[in-house]
């Protein structure tokens, strides 16, 4: 029954879409929240739909995971290491990013008791 | 006569339906770019660093590629990771000492006091086993965080030590790049494995040369910055 879903068209549609879909969510919420920490989630939704379609793009069935070992020498059934690593990365710096704009956000909430995007006007003037 | 004006806004939302219009370019141009076959080069390029790998005699290819093969950007992560701290210590450190934390239950204190050395000793397992399985510095100092903030939301008193966290951090910022000076005067590469690394010894802890010890060192910085993070975020002033 689960034969249909290991072909790897299937495997690349489903999470294409499924990605797709996830950042349209988070584009959504980007576009239409005003309280600025509901911004931040949305773009940490986006954020992990990439993660999602990376790691997704280049999963293949049959490949084992990219460990050696004395008996698994023969690399051309491993899966690449280079996206896992790349996501990593990515992974880090956007928790990183994440944490210092909630910062900024609880800053700017202590000295002016506001959390509406549009109600931030003391720039424009 | 006056102008009457018009909230040309209401009526069409245009923020939204261009931000739509956008993405879904965004989705046919990714869409195209799949369903065309990949260049063999890309293809290729797993499996070449994966023949590279064996040479290093660590088992784990996702970390040689982070530790060995992209050293220099992860010493530069971790720089991005520092900066971040420091940004938020700067934000929100306040010289008040008073929190105004929940007092939490009995349940919550006693399991805590339970689980933190088990999660303390499985941060550091998935630390120092990094380059054998799955796993590494960058997870393990995450577990390790995330015990720091099981005591820090149980315990009403409990506070990171600032000298401590400091310390470590100097340690590890320092300890990296000195590793990475030392590898440019043996090897003329910065970063160059110059501790014995053998395929023979593949599988064993102490293999790899460098690697385990860098990523060991990677662990240490990011458990100690996530601690800090998550403990500035969760002090609060009085006033508020």
């Amino acid at each position: 029954m689960f034969e249909f879903f290991n072909q790897p068209e299937v495997i690349k549609t489903i999470v294409t879409l499924g990605s797709m879909l996830l950042f349209f969510v988070g584009l959504f919420g980007l576009l239409t929240r005003k309280h600025i920490i509901k911004i931040f989630i949305s773009i940490a939704i986006m954020e992990t739909s990439i993660f999602l379609l990376f790691i997704g793009l280049t999963f293949k069935t049959d490949f084992i995971a990219p460990i050696l070992d004395k008996i698994h020498l023969d690399v051309s059934t491993m899966n690449d290491p280079i996206p896992h690593a790349m996501i990593l990365t990515a992974i880090v710096i956007g928790m990183a990013v994440l944490a210092l704009g909630v910062s900024f956000a609880i800053e700017y909430f202590k000295l002016t008791g506001k959390t509406d995007i549009d109600e931030m006007s003391e720039m424009r003037h | 006569m006056s102008v009457k004006k018009i909230s040309l806004k209401r009526e069409l939302p245009t923020t939204t339906l261009s931000g739509f219009a956008l993405s879904g370019l965004l989705v046919l141009t990714i869409l195209n770019i799949l369903l065309q076959n990949m260049p063999s080069k890309i293809q290729t390029a797993g499996d070449a660093l994966l023949k590279l790998n064996a040479t290093e005699g660590v088992a784990n290819a996702v970390t040689t590629v982070v530790v060995f093969f992209r050293g220099f950007d992860t010493l530069g992560e971790i720089a991005v990771l520092f900066i971040a701290s420091l940004g938020i210590g700067l934000m929100l450190h306040s010289n008040s000492k008073c929190n105004i934390k929940a007092e939490s239950n009995f349940m919550l204190q006693t399991a805590s006091k339970l689980l933190f050395p088990i999660i303390l000793l499985f941060g550091t397992y998935v630390m120092i086993y990094g380059h054998l399985s799955p796993g590494g510095g960058f997870q393990g100092g995450v577990i390790i965080a995330s015990g720091v903030l099981l005591l820090l939301i149980s315990h009403k008193a409990f506070e990171v030590p600032h000298s401590v966290i400091v310390a470590l951090e100097t340690f590890a910022g320092v300890s990296y790049v000195l590793i990475g000076l030392i590898g440019l005067l043996v090897l003329d590469v910065f970063l160059g494995n110059f501790l014995p690394h053998d395929i023979s010894q593949m599988g064993l802890l102490l293999s790899g040369g460098i690697i385990p010890l860098v990523y060991i060192i990677v662990g240490i910085k990011v458990g100690s910055e996530m601690s800090m993070i998550v403990q500035n975020l969760i002090q609060r002033d009085h006033d508020v």
